[in-house]
């Protein structure tokens, strides 16, 4: 029904006490949600011409130097973020700029990576920006290239990280076992046991993205279903990600709270909390008529 | 940081948590003399936990040549080299720490090695270096000298990839002091095999985490030794329980090579770990080496090990002599008994096996024997 759709504008603007944006940029900015029917769909495509009408708030990033282990290089600088919403869902797109293509963890090979936290709960006092505290978590939407790699098709076996490899014998494929039966599967988990115990970093993943709750530094545990979605593209000069989580609860019309974005540059082994980040962000959400 | 006592280095040092010994500490006693390379220990290991995709180019167990081989690549001259001096005076380690070495922001002074690091091992390491003057092998130390030196996680007293975890996913077992990595809450960041001083703690691609070494604790829980322990071809190894120096225990194998009889010494003490890992040095090498590798008194060790005593030669005589951990010993005699807690005896070995001549011509048939293959 038509007067049942909403119009929201997701408002991204800098706290005062940020560090400024660089010369070319406002110091304050906002991005304006357009007008978006709740039955169209939410652009997922990180190079959907719906977003070139999105205007950017560019958030400046600076080292999580806080918390060992620390970052104390500069690497990514900024991240350019749109945000639209249809009232149940917000999509945020990142871009940013990263001169290399860091999608395979290895031995001392790290992924690029971006996240979004907000705080789990809509208070005028937002928790602490470095992963929230025991009794006030955040929200944060993880998206990892590596991810993107695999949803895109890449396999998980040895041959996909080196074409030529030729390892000797898997036990799980003796011929002994028939091929997908339980007993082989079995075999297989033997060997891993991150599989065997459902941590989500073990994949296979149907999503680049994962939803965690944050309590504090060395806290970060999954959430209990990953709802939200992602895409991520590699485009002429870094990166451009889509991820699109729910409207915090209790977060309505004309209400605030916060967000805050982090990168992770790969190439330049960042990892955890070694990693690029924002301060809180007012995030607000308005119904345009 | 916090202050906690650390014997090996005869002082106290900082690291990252207050001290809490287990219960009981797993250890073990590697004999260098031993050791021939046959790298079965390598493939018990690699057979029983790291057969899976991710885990090809993992050895939780290696044995690599020194001083010509690494595994890691470089493992542990490159740190060496970074950490700076490292005097002691006496017992007394006067240098620092890798925890007191760390950079700013860091945990511990690590380095993460590149895949490339971990893609030869063995190759080419223990090609003879040269000749070896006619009965230099049986005077001690020859300038030909190499050795094999078989590793596993050392089970730290003070882990550094533990300390190094921002997640606590890397635990002590209170009961054995075994250190484990958490398969179901680690990210994967790698922070642990960047501070690992031995690179005993591997990334698998295809999970996405870390593991490492569980020292078969399923096996340990049982009364038994790890795999590597057991399929031991040379017979060079022993686990077992150590207390602490004030606590040293003589009917205690380990406490007896190592605190008593100060015969087995840490591999690289001066990082700080308290490694749990114990070895009989090599005879033929160098103090100077030696004494870099085992710590302090690595002369007195290979002087007992060269004049062993019927004590010595019968303790020695324990390893791999039984699949069972054995937490006690005796000697009586000509024998030496492996014992449970209770003194039950678990295996009884010979100071000297017997031996058996066969003469070349057989007496009763007046003919000459030949070997057949």
């Amino acid at each position: 029904m038509k007067s049942s759709r909403f119009s929201f504008v997701a408002s991204v603007a800098i706290a005062v006490g940020l560090p400024a944006c660089s010369p070319s940029h406002p110091t304050l900015a906002s991005v304006e949600v357009l007008v978006q029917p709740s039955a169209a769909e939410l652009p997922d495509d990180p190079i959907d011409a719906r977003w070139n009408s999105v205007a950017a708030f560019h958030a400046a990033l600076i080292p999580q130097d806080m918390v060992e282990p620390r970052q104390l290089q500069l690497s990514t600088r900024e991240v350019q973020v749109r945000a639209l919403s249809d009232g149940a869902r917000i999509a945020f797109r990142l871009e940013w700029t990263d001169a290399t293509n860091d999608d395979m963890p290895m031995p001392a090979a790290f992924t690029d990576a971006c996240a979004i936290q907000l705080p789990a709960a809509i208070s005028a006092d937002v928790p602490a920006p470095q992963m929230g505290e025991p009794d006030r978590p955040v929200e944060i939407t993880l998206w990892r290239a590596s991810w993107q790699a695999m949803v895109d098709g890449r396999g998980d076996t040895i041959q996909d990280i080196h074409p030529n490899a030729v390892p000797d014998h898997y036990p799980f494929e003796a011929a002994s076992f028939e091929p997908g039966s339980d007993a082989q599967r079995a075999a297989q988990l033997r060997y891993a046991p991150a599989r065997a115990l459902d941590n989500p970093m073990a994949g296979p993943r149907a999503q680049p993205v994962e939803d965690l709750v944050g309590h504090g530094p060395g806290t970060l545990a999954p959430a209990l279903t990953t709802s939200s979605t992602g895409r991520g593209k590699r485009i002429a000069n870094g990166w451009a990600v889509v991820v699109t989580r729910r409207v915090p609860d209790g977060l309505v019309s004309g209400n605030r709270t916060q967000v805050a974005f982090a990168i992770w540059e790969g190439g330049s082994q960042e990892v955890g909390a070694r990693k690029m980040r924002t301060g809180w962000t007012p995030l607000l959400l308005e119904v345009k008529p | 940081m916090a202050r906690v006592k650390n014997w090996q280095l005869g002082r106290e040092m900082s690291y990252w948590y207050p001290e809490s010994r287990p219960k009981k500490q797993f250890a073990a006693i590697f004999d260098t003399n031993k050791c021939i390379a046959c790298q079965t220990c390598t493939l018990a290991c690699k057979t029983t936990w790291t057969s899976g995709r991710g885990q090809e180019y993992m050895l939780w167990n290696n044995v690599e040549t020194k001083p010509y081989g690494f595994y890691p690549l470089g493992w542990d001259v490159k740190l060496l080299a970074e950490l700076g001096s490292q005097q002691w005076k006496g017992s007394v380690y006067e240098g620092r720490t890798i925890f007191e070495a760390a950079r700013p922001g860091e945990r511990a002074l690590g380095w993460r090695p590149a895949e490339q690091d971990y893609a030869h091992p063995n190759v080419g390491e223990d090609d003879c270096a040269g000749n070896i003057e006619k009965g230099a092998a049986f005077a001690g130390v020859h300038m030909a000298w190499f050795f094999y030196l078989a590793r596993i996680c050392n089970h730290c007293t003070y882990p550094a990839c533990l300390a190094s975890c921002p997640r606590g996913s890397i635990y002590k077992r209170p009961e054995d002091g075994i250190v484990v990595l958490d398969q179901s809450r680690c990210r994967g960041y790698q922070e642990c095999v960047k501070a690992c001083p031995y690179k005993k703690v591997f990334y698998n691609p295809m999970t996405g985490t870390s593991e490492k070494c569980i020292a078969c604790y399923p096996k340990i829980e049982k009364g038994l030794q790890p795999q590597c322990f057991v399929n031991c071809i040379g017979k060079i190894r022993l686990a077992g329980f150590i207390s602490r120096p004030e606590d040293a225990n003589p009917d205690n194998p380990i406490d007896y090579l190592v605190h008593v009889r100060k015969l087995a010494k840490p591999l690289f003490p001066q990082l700080g770990l308290e490694p749990n890992v114990y070895y009989l040095p090599p005879v033929h090498v160098p103090t100077q080496f030696s004494q870099q590798m085992f710590g302090p008194g690595v002369e007195h060790a290979v002087r007992e090990y060269t004049h062993a005593d019927a004590d010595l030669a019968g303790l020695l005589g324990l390893f791999g002599s039984t699949e069972q951990i054995v937490p006690r010993w005796k000697r009586t005699g000509d024998f030496v008994y492996g014992l449970a807690e209770d003194g039950t005896e678990l295996v009884k070995v010979p100071l000297r096996e017997p031996i058996h001549e066969r003469l070349a011509l057989d007496p009763k048939f007046d003919v000459m024997r030949t070997n057949c293959p």
